[in-house]
């Protein structure tokens, strides 16, 4: 397991003889980035779009050029430097709590030694995945209801004295969304975690054991180390998307109440844009979301090349 | 994994601790499991009588005519087939491509490691939005074409950087007595590293499958207009989408007022989105349930 | 070993998919333009023998599929040598959808989008002018000179026709489709039948029923008032004021007729009024709690379990699903199915909740692209949508012996059995073929009895009634749903409905962002001011937070559109 990357670091240098060795490797990058180019870098020509008042007939290269209009508009605007909150906010709570979730899950589920047990858990974990947003939300909407289960319970243990009604706070909002998707992905995010614990050599469990390791002792020094590297991975990837928090659930679960805390970019740039099929508009906002991403990135990826071993690039 | 030989000394904070996985586990799989049964009850219930609402784990009213009505419509089984074509090649492609490229970026003496990776790390979070990548389709003559579907998802930065993850945790000295042995990379790849990489080949696999499952968007965009190219859940989103009128606006409404598609239909399609997938399923499962042992070899 | 495979596979999948494109590229070019050119002038409709054209169309609005072998869209093809694949809106907003196909430079025959100018920008619709004037009867029965002129577009054109709306012979409205206070019948038979006036009236009746009887026969708490407020839907509670102050449905401004100009009802007394009235019920319990948080589909189900006594609504909105599940469970004996009425602040007032008139929204319409491979013949087919009678009735009766019956009197009627078929979702793919989005006509048939739509024939709509909703009608002597508004009967202005031009409204207007920004902050205030414990509070904030959205902007620009017709 153990790896030495800073020796290795110096260890490669660009030689003919190294380039000679490496051709296999060198004509796969080769293509790929080619691939890339076209697929996922020419695209972004239509940034264009964010600095001029775009119109499908005169296209990207004719439409009148505005600069910073968009910008101005939205940043002039309180409502989407609150939106920007919003999105923010709850992208940092989701991919926390459903972060916590998954590990939790995935090492939780792997101490279950009887396969007749741990089978059918699994395939009922990850089923949530399939459902739609709308279908999920609107379950959700019926069981906080002040007549739903939620309040029905909590009435009955005496938590509460009168039914509340969770949509109507913008307090409870956040969790609310943060729990939808925890319900929602825990098992389907836990299955990258539990393909990673395989990975662990069962050796190192036997050795433990023998060393008279209880459970959460070996939970500690095998199975986290273990998943380490994967979870790292999946943070740095995940932190930034942080400002993707997204847009169906707090599209369905929102409401005029609480609209100052459910309103997300996205929903933002759809409320605006609608009216006027402004796609400048959009794109504005797509680039700002991709700016702050990879500054997010950059700065995760030296914290991480710093602290661990692991890093996105 | 077999344990029995440690049971007997089992000690006190094991018991503790599996009851609480017990409670946990419990807990997690009733929270789980209810909105799947609350949907498979919607989908077996009376369309006007569930409008009612108040309708939990059993149907009130039984009726298949949610499923009769998913499974009549004209195009499904066309889309079935395109779906499935689909999904086949696209997760052999794409898993080949991707491992392919997780190869070459996790090998530690590549030179262009790290900006390889930095060039696919930053597509992730970048995208020019619709009407360009429209063009582009266009342009090399993908839209209204099966290939749409297959090529221009092919390579995935997350997909790719999970198999990185994991193929770096296979030890360096497999690969350095390959090479002794005069194995070339491409054989590496295949003969030394593939076969250690089962369980995250059987993940991103699964990834990419769901994934194509599940897509509709594309079918939606790029052959609008072209049946024989539909996918199944394009067809079942049509059933779908007359209820998430997004756009919705009180004049539209008043006259599209008689399609509103009843809630047991949704839930009938969900129903039939899940099932293939639930059955593909177990057949994974294994991967992840038993662990491998990689070699002998340790540093 | 397996590698050879696997790479040997991938190869053959390949090969396949290359095959299958093969096949498709041809596809789009099929199916040339037949004989069938214009024979110029003639509105004639009988079918022009030859080869069958399918025209393809898409509509930005979700929309049900028809079967390609559907029994009636084969019968039309067979008669008119027309058949259309209709394409629905899925899963994007029609502005992006629009805008896709704008961007991509290929257009379907027939379109009908939200998004028209956007389509003329682009060049992509061909201008129906020419066309229009070679079918005389079609031009001046469909609409009045003065109609189409609201069609045309700045460059001298008509490129698109709303195909709703419009009225053939006498008008045979039995319903009230629009908005009203609704109430349940049971109320009114419980009261012996009053005549309610005001809004204080309507809640004094609702408050004493609850008091005399708190729950239904079967122990379910009975509910006086609930509102909908989710997203788009939240009319339900915004725009009241206006009528309640006497005034038609303009949607988001009133229009004061004796000096032409344009009023804001948000800020209005009348407004006030009701605003504090819902303030007052709510304070008092009176006023469902979880109305601003629920969803539309809770919402029906609240409405479906009969337990609602009131609410405002459009009667589109929730009278199709709530009626089927009253009558599905037996609630609509117990009397309760709603009726309108058309309330005022004051006793005595006129009031104009109901529209008399056909409302023509000029703001979107079927229209035929330039991508479009016969438009002589698909114009043709338009046109024989609205004249031909037959074909009316095949799209909206179905086939004589099939889908309806017709009695001694030549008076069509359906037969449960019927009713259901039509009704019916695998039915309708299969047979029924009613090109919803092509000219129709409500009022009477051309044959002077008969309804041209089936839920307007009056056998259709008393056959339907409960036996309490019934005798509701008996009590008050009427005989449609309209008659319980009693709305003034009168001829609105040109400009009628205002809402077609405010929802073309874009932010490249200072009056159209002020337009966005005010409907969020309704969406946000109002509910506040309804549960505030101070109304007053509540109304400043909520004024104040209106104030900053820059009303005036807005009323500025629909007060210039209003002097155009001066």
């Amino acid at each position: 397991m153990a790896r030495n990357e800073k020796k290795e670091k110096k260890g490669t240098q660009i030689t003919l003889k190294e380039i000679k060795r490496q051709w296999f490797l060198m004509l796969v990058a080769a293509v790929v980035v080619i691939y890339g180019i076209i697929f996922y870098y020419w695209p972004l020509t239509g940034w264009i779009m964010a600095f001029e008042q775009y119109k499908p007939k005169t296209g990207l290269l004719h439409s009148k050029f505005i600069g910073l209009d968009k910008f101005r508009f939205l940043f002039e605007d309180d409502v989407f430097v609150k939106t920007i909150r919003n999105t923010f906010a709850m992208g940092v709570i989701n991919l926390v709590s459903t972060t916590i979730m998954a590990v939790l899950f995935a090492i939780i589920l792997n101490e279950v030694r009887r396969a007749w047990v741990k089978k059918p858990i699994q395939t009922i974990s990850y089923l949530p995945h399939f459902l739609s947003w709308i279908v999920v939300t609107s379950i959700l909407h019926v069981s906080l209801s002040p007549t739903g289960i939620i309040n029905d319970l909590l009435l009955r243990f005496g938590f509460i004295k009168q039914a509340i009604n969770f949509f109507a706070f913008p307090k409870y909002f956040w969790p609310i969304v943060a729990f939808a998707n925890c319900w929602k992905e825990t098992g389907w995010n836990a299955i990258i975690y539990l393909a990673a614990i395989t990975a662990i050599d069962p050796a190192l469990y036997e050795a433990a054991s023998i060393d008279g390791a209880d459970r959460l002792q070996k939970i500690r020094y095998i199975t986290f180390p273990g998943i380490k590297p994967t979870f790292l991975i999946l943070l740095l990837m995940n932190v930034g998307n942080v400002l993707n928090a997204g847009f169906e659930v707090q599209y369905l679960l929102g409401n005029g109440l609480v609209q100052s805390v459910s309103q997300t970019i996205d929903i933002y740039v759809l409320k605006w844009g609608i009216s006027q099929n402004d796609f400048s508009l959009g794109t504005a906002a797509g680039l700002f979301k991709s700016a702050v991403s990879i500054a997010i990135i950059v700065i995760a990826n030296s914290i991480a090349k710093r602290y661990s071993e692991q890093r996105l690039f | 994994m077999n344990q029995k030989e440690y049971r007997v000394s089992k000690p006190i904070s094991d018991v503790i601790f599996e009851i609480v996985v017990v409670i946990f586990l419990t807990t997690f799989v009733i929270v789980t499991l209810y909105p799947v049964i609350n949907t498979v009850a919607l989908s077996f219930n009376d369309g006007i009588d569930a409008v009612r609402g108040g309708i939990y784990l059993w149907p009130r009213k039984l009726s298949m005519k949610n499923y009769k009505t998913v499974f009549a419509m004209q195009n499904i089984w066309v889309g079935a087939k395109v779906t499935v074509a689909r999904t086949v090649l696209a997760t052999l492609t794409s898993l080949f491509a991707n491992a392919l490229l997780a190869f070459v970026v996790s090998r530690k003496r590549f030179l262009f490691k790290s900006q390889l990776s930095l060039f696919w790390v930053i597509t992730m979070y970048v995208n020019g939005g619709m009407i360009p990548v429209f063009l582009l389709y266009k342009n090399l003559g993908l839209t209204g074409t099966f290939h749409v579907y297959w090529i221009p998802g092919m390579i995935s930065a997350f997909n790719m950087l999970v198999m990185r993850t994991y193929m770096e945790g296979i030890p360096e000295s497999l690969e350095e007595s390959a090479q002794l042995d005069g194995a070339g990379y491409f054989t590496i790849f295949k003969d030394i590293i593939s076969p250690l990489c089962k369980p995250v080949y059987a993940t991103i696999a699964l990834f990419i499958a769901v994934w194509q499952w599940n897509s509709w968007f594309d079918a939606m965009l790029y052959n609008r207009m072209k049946t024989e190219y539909t996918t199944l859940q394009y067809e079942l989103m049509k059933l779908l989408s007359s209820v998430m009128q997004q756009s919705g606006s009180a004049e539209n409404a008043k006259n599209g007022a008689a399609t509103i598609t009843p809630i047991t239909i949704r839930s009938a399609v969900t129903v039939a989105t899940m099932l293939p997938i639930i059955c593909l399923y177990p057949f994974l499962q294994r991967y992840f349930v038993t662990g491998l042992t990689i070699g002998g070899v340790k540093e | 070993m397996k590698f050879k495979k696997i790479t040997a596979l991938l190869l053959s999948f390949a090969m396949m998919g290359t095959l299958l494109v093969g096949c498709g590229n041809n596809a789009g070019g099929a199916a040339p333009a037949t004989g069938a050119t214009s024979d110029g002038g003639s509105a004639t409709t009988d079918a022009a023998p030859g080869e069958v054209t399918e025209f393809t169309m898409f509509i930005t609005m979700p929309g049900s599929e028809i079967n390609d072998d559907n029994e009636i869209a084969q019968m039309i093809a067979d008669k008119w040598g027309v058949k259309v694949k209709e394409t629905w809106l899925t899963g994007q907003t029609a502005s992006e959808a629009t805008g896709t196909l704008v961007a991509g430079g290929e257009y379907p025959d027939f379109i009908d989008s939200d998004e028209m100018n956007q389509l003329v920008d682009a060049d992509a619709l061909i201008p129906l002018d020419d066309y229009i004037d070679q079918y005389p009867e079609f031009r001046d029965l469909w609409f009045t000179p003065e109609e189409w002129e609201k069609f045309r577009q700045p460059d001298g054109h008509i490129y698109w026709i709303n195909p709703f709306g419009n009225t053939l012979g006498e008008t045979k409205q039995t319903t009230h489709n629009d908005e009203a206070f609704w109430i349940q019948v049971r109320v009114l038979e419980w009261a012996g039948y009053p005549k309610i006036q005001t809004m204080d009236e309507y809640f004094k009746l609702l408050e004493d029923y609850i008091a005399a009887n708190p729950t239904m026969d079967d122990g379910t708490e009975n509910m006086a008032y609930t509102i909908l407020c989710e997203d788009w839907r939240y009319f339900c509670l915004e725009n009241a004021g206006q009528f309640l102050a006497g005034y038609p449905n303009d949607g988001s401004v009133i229009v004061n007729k004796s000096n032409m100009t344009i009023e804001d009802y948000n800020t209005s007394e009348d407004t006030k009024l009701y605003l504090k009235k819902l303030n007052e019920e709510y304070n008092k319990g009176f006023v469902d709690p979880e109305s601003f948080t629920q969803t539309y589909d809770e919402y029906i189900a609240k409405l479906s379990t009969g337990r609602v006594l009131g609410m405002v609504d459009q009667w589109w909105d929730f009278a199709y699903t709530v009626n089927d599940s009253f009558k599905q469970s037996g609630l609509d004996l117990k009397g309760c199915n709603y009726v309108p009425l058309g309330l005022t602040t004051k006793a005595g007032m006129e009031n104009r909740w109901h529209t008399y008139d056909d409302t023509v929204n000029q703001a979107s319409g079927i229209a035929i692209t330039k991508d479009c491979k016969d438009p002589d013949k698909a114009f043709k087919f338009l046109v024989d949508c609205a004249m031909d009678q037959e074909l009316h009735d095949l799209r909206w009766w179905g086939v004589k012996g099939v889908d309806y019956d017709v009695d001694a009197d030549g008076l069509y009627f359906r037969t449960d059995e019927q009713r259901q078929n039509w009704a019916d979702t695998t039915y309708q793919a299969a047979h029924r073929c009613q090109y919803s989005y092509f000219p129709q006509w409500h009022g009477t048939s051309r044959d002077g009895k008969n309804a041209n739509k089936p839920e307007e024939q009056p056998s259709e709509f008393m056959n339907d009634m409960a036996a309490p909703l019934k005798a509701c009608f008996d009590a008050y002597g009427y005989t449609t749903y309209p008659q319980f508004i009693g709305s003034v009967v009168e001829t609105n202005g040109p400009w009628f409905p205002m809402y077609s031009y405010s929802n073309n409204f874009t932010t490249e207007t200072p009056g159209g962002v002020a337009w966005a920004k005010m409907g969020e902050c309704k969406h946000e205030n109002l509910p506040k001011v309804v549960m505030a414990k101070d109304f007053d509070k509540g109304w400043e904030e909520y004024m104040a937070a209106y104030k900053a959205c820059k009303p005036e902007d807005f009323l500025a620009e629909m007060q210039e559109i209003l002097d155009t017709f001066k």
